[in-house]
Formats: structure tokens, sequence, C-alpha cells
């Protein structure tokens, strides 16, 4: 376990400005969209950005539409607007790429010339991810608190904890769901470059298959196979409880492509 | 030599890239308490064979043991007693040298001596100022000393070291020679890659010299020395002509009226013999060099 601990801060240690960056990021950029939901509720302006959307969009968005365009929607969005999601899934990336990343530099080899098992290594690199994970989703909270509490008004139909909790839950599934497949592909990989480059396409595919799934029928048949469909926030925004169906999806991806990255690190040939 | 299953004990190792046939059937045994040179060319795999030792790298087939321990399946034992200097060092730029030797300390398994590192960091000369300053400000040099002072802080009972004294000047080539007779005097056995032949031949009980992933020569120092030809310069009272003849391992490489330089392989008996009966005024023969025998076989095996 010391030595587990020991690799644990020493890579934590590494990345803390990083993380401490987008916490902050994350977490402003919270502040100003209530800042921005609060100006619009101040100005009375829902209903007349209701009148200007489409009616098409209307139909593809359904009754999620109608809770968007309220404060909570707009407070809610900070959890599932494409910027956080993008920068979310770039963490995962970066932090999942540790382990060959440690490879191509050859700090690994120092590491594992001395009596560290090789799940060690994978190990650490889970739990760094989930430490982050619950950080950054702790600091988009913390924003969101703080901006409801400064700057909102105390009747402007501000999001309930639950739903806030339920937001954080399933992107955090999300998260870890992208970091176990980046950690996959990086454990097959020879270079981070690579393993970047596959994961961040794959991510992208990904997000633009569940986007284009939603608004063309057509495309619904392989919907289903990005994890981004299991992120139901705008089902969570109008009422819905978290479903257990993408806790189940997201959690046991997460949890097969971890078991894939244990075998295969353990089985590869450490060489830069 | 010490008791106990042999330091490194390497049976039958092969490693394949693909065609490509890094080692090739290795064997090889260590005894405890060596400093045995593992030499070659670039790509004669060395370096894949200590990463082989290290369970960095899985053989196609064959086995490797440290003390006992198969390097595979036993991996963790073997590395518990091993103290690893790479060839080129993995570090972080943004940590500094001593958040590193504390990293490498909780993560060794073994005990580290506060009274040990300081000596390895007085004899390296690295200050604590120095310690305290990141990676990136360091030379070239310093972070070879850090990786000496990691590969020994916990005092391991087998030292691999791959070129050690690569980018260390002078001085510090003294200190680390000095660091590697302590060692050996206190039992450790040190296997080291080299490409600096007077370095090996000063160091090193034993030597194994590979080629394309074959052990081309195996020796002792001092039986690959005597391997080597001597150079014989004999000078005359008078002139003497060049005889049509010279004793079996003789070649004359260069002959002047009072003057002849000879190239002797093996012993010099037969020589003196024949020059008994010859005038001669002075003899003078260059003490052999391992580095020509080993520049031959670095030859033979790269073909």
């Amino acid at each position: 376990m010391t030595v587990l601990f020991a690799l644990i801060t020493q890579a934590l240690r590494r990345v803390r400005k990083f993380l401490l960056a987008a916490g902050v990021l994350l977490a402003g950029f919270q502040v100003v969209l209530i800042l921005q939901a609060n100006s619009i509720q101040a100005s009375n302006s829902f209903a007349q950005m209701a009148d200007l959307v489409p009616s098409f969009a209307r139909e593809v968005l359904g009754p999620s539409f109608v809770a968007f365009l309220t404060f909570k929607g707009i407070v809610c969005l900070g959890y599932f607007h494409p910027v956080v999601m993008g920068a979310l899934v770039s963490v995962c990336l970066t932090l999942a790429t540790i382990p060959v990343m440690e490879i191509e530099t050859g700090f690994i080899d120092l590491v594992l010339a001395r009596p560290v098992a090789r799940h060690w290594i994978v190990t650490r690199s889970i739990l760094v991810a989930l430490i982050s994970t619950l950080y950054l989703l702790a600091m988009m909270a913390i924003g969101t608190w703080i901006g409801l509490n400064q700057f909102a008004a105390k009747d402007a139909g501000w999001p309930s904890a639950g739903l806030v909790g339920s937001l954080a839950i399933n992107l955090g599934l999300l998260m870890l769901c992208w970091s176990a497949i980046t950690m996959a592909i990086g454990c097959a990989c020879r270079r981070r470059g690579s393993a970047g480059a596959i994961a961040g396409l794959l991510a992208l595919t990904a997000y633009l298959t569940d986007y284009i799934g939603r608004a063309w029928k057509p495309a619904e048949s392989v919907a289903w196979l990005s994890p981004f469909r299991y992120y139901t926030a705008f089902e969570l925004v109008t009422g819905s409880a978290l479903p257990l169906k993408s806790v189940y999806v997201l959690g046991g991806v997460a949890t097969a492509a971890f078991a894939l990255a244990y075998f295969l690190y353990s089985r590869r040939d450490i060489s830069h | 030599m010490l008791s106990g299953p042999a330091a490194i004990s390497i049976r039958g190792l092969t490693k394949c890239y693909g065609k490509l046939i890094a080692v090739d059937r290795l064997d090889l045994e260590i005894s405890r308490g060596e400093v045995f040179g593992f030499l070659g060319l670039n790509g004669a795999g060395k370096t894949t064979t200590i990463r082989i030792l290290l369970d960095l790298l899985r053989p196609t087939s064959g086995s490797a043991a440290v003390f006992g321990h198969d390097c595979q399946s036993d991996s963790l034992k073997a590395r518990s007693a091993v103290g690893y200097l790479p060839g080129e060092m993995g570090i972080y730029s943004d940590s500094t040298g001593q958040e590193m030797l504390s990293f490498w300390e909780r993560i060794g398994g073994r005990p580290v001596s506060s009274e040990h590192r300081h000596n390895l960091i007085e004899r390296f000369e690295l200050s604590d100022r120095d310690l305290s300053r990141k990676l990136r400000e360091y030379s070239t040099g310093m972070k070879r000393k850090l990786g000496l002072i990691q590969a020994f802080q916990a005092d391991p009972l087998l030292l691999i070291l791959d070129e050690p004294t690569e980018s260390l000047d002078p001085l510090m080539q003294e200190s680390f020679y000095e660091l590697l007779a302590d060692s050996r005097n206190r039992g450790r056995t040190v296997f080291m890659s080299s490409h600096v032949l007077p370095e090996v031949e000063r160091v090193c009980d034993r030597i194994a010299v590979l080629g394309k992933g074959k052990v081309v020569l195996l020796s002792s120092v001092e039986d690959a020395r005597k391997l080597a030809s001597r150079r014989v310069r004999v000078t005359f009272q008078q002139e003497t002509p060049v005889p049509a003849h010279l004793p079996q391992g003789c070649e004359m490489i260069d002959a002047s009226p009072r003057t002849w330089i000879l190239r002797v392989t093996g012993q010099l008996g037969s020589l003196l013999s024949f020059l008994a009966a010859l005038p001669v005024a002075d003899l003078a023969i260059e003490e052999a060099r391992l580095e020509d025998v080993l520049v031959k076989y670095y030859r033979d095996g790269a073909q």
C-alpha cells in the first residue's frame, strides 16, 4: 500500500497545476452560466427565446425543450454544455494516457525495475482518474453553489441538489467510461500521441453519433453504441430519475475497459 | 565466490521482434560478488537482455533468474535485489533531485540508510542545493550522477548498470570506480554494459561480448587479454637481414636494417629463442590491450 500511495501522490503532484486550472475554469463556467441565466430571468426573456426556436427543433428536443429554457435549465447546461463535455473528456484523455507516456519517456523503467507489480501502475492510474473526476465534479458543484448563493434570486427556480447530484453522477460515470477506454487504448500503444489521437477521435465520433442519433431517426440504430447516449442530461432536467440502465452501461463499459487495460499492461513489453 | 544460487542465470534466452532476433539462445551465469562486463556493438542485444532481467520485456523463449528467482514468474523477488541504472534516464524535469530520490526510496522495497545515501551524494559531489533544484536545470552529467545514486542508494545485492560512466567527467569516473570497488568488496554483484573498453579492463572480472544476440566471447579479463597480440620492438647492435621465416605466431609489421617491429600472438618463448642467435641490443614489449581483442570480436560478431 505504501508503494501505491507513493505512486498516486507522485502522479497527482505532477498533474496538480493542470487539475487546479481545469477545476477553477469549470467552476467559473458554472458561475458565468448562472449570471447569464439570472440576466435572462431578470429581463423576462425565456419566453422570447422559446419563440425564436424553429418548430422542428422543438419537436426534436421534445419536453426537454421547455425545461431547458428556464433558469434551472440554463444552470444545468453547465453539466452538459459541449465545451464542458469537451474539456472533461480531454482531462480524461490526458490522465488516462499517463501510463503510456511513462513508457514513452522511460520513466517507468526506473519504477518497474523495483519490486513494483505492473498492476499497481494501472490501479494507480484508475485511482488518479477517479480522484480527478470527483475533484472536477466537486469544483463544478461548488461553482454552481457559489453562483446560486451569490448571484441568483431566491425565487428564480433553482435546480434541486438532487438534480445537480444526478447530473454529476451521470457525468462522472461518463468520464470514468472515457478514462477506461483511453487507458485500454493507451496500454496497447507505444506512443501517447497515438493513444490520445485514437481515443480523441473515438470520443468525437461517439459524441457526433449520439448527437445525430437524437435528431435523425435512422442514426438511432447505431447511436446506442455511443457512451454519450447514456448521459441523460435532458431527461434529468425534465424531472426523470437517473436511469439505472445508464449507470449499468457506463459502469459496465468502464469496468470492462479497465479490466482490458490491466490485461494489456500486464502482458506488454515495456519498451520506448 | 559467495554461496547460494548464481546472481544471474540465463538459459536459452531468445527475444524476437517479428523476424528480427535481438537475443539468440543466450546462456550466461554470473556468480555472486562478480563484476561482469556485458559488451557489444549497438544493437547487439545487451539492453534487451537487461530489460528481460528486469521483466520490462518478455522473452520469446528461455528463462532468466536473479538469485534463483525467475525474472518473469517471480519477478518481484528478483527485482527486490536489484539496483538499476538505465542507459537513458526517464525523469520528469519539473521534479527536484531530492523528490526523485525520495520517490525511488519509497517504492524501492528496501530501506535506505541516510548515511549511505549521504556518502553517495558526497562521493558524486552533488550539494543539497543541487538536489533541491528542478531536474530541468541539471546537466547531463548531473542526471547521470543522480541515476547512479538512485541505483546504489538501497545498497542492492545486484547492480545492473547500462553505460554507467557515460557523460561523467574523469574525476567522477574515478569516484564511480572507487564505489564499484567498495561494492565488490562488500560482496555485491555488478552486471554492467559499457563501450569504454579501458574501463571494462580496469573494473571487470569477466566479460561477455555479444554479437547479433549471441555470445561471441565469454572469458575472464585476464584470459581475454592473453588473446591479444603484442607489439615487440627489437633493436640490433648491427644491421640484421630480415629472415624468410619467423616463428609461429610472429608477424613482421615493419623492418629497417637495425630495427624490427613484430606482432606476436600467444606466448613469446619461440620469438625469444629465435632472437637468441641474433645480435639483439634492446627489446621492447608493449603490454597486450583488451581493447585489441574486443575490437576483433566486435567485428566478428557484427559479420
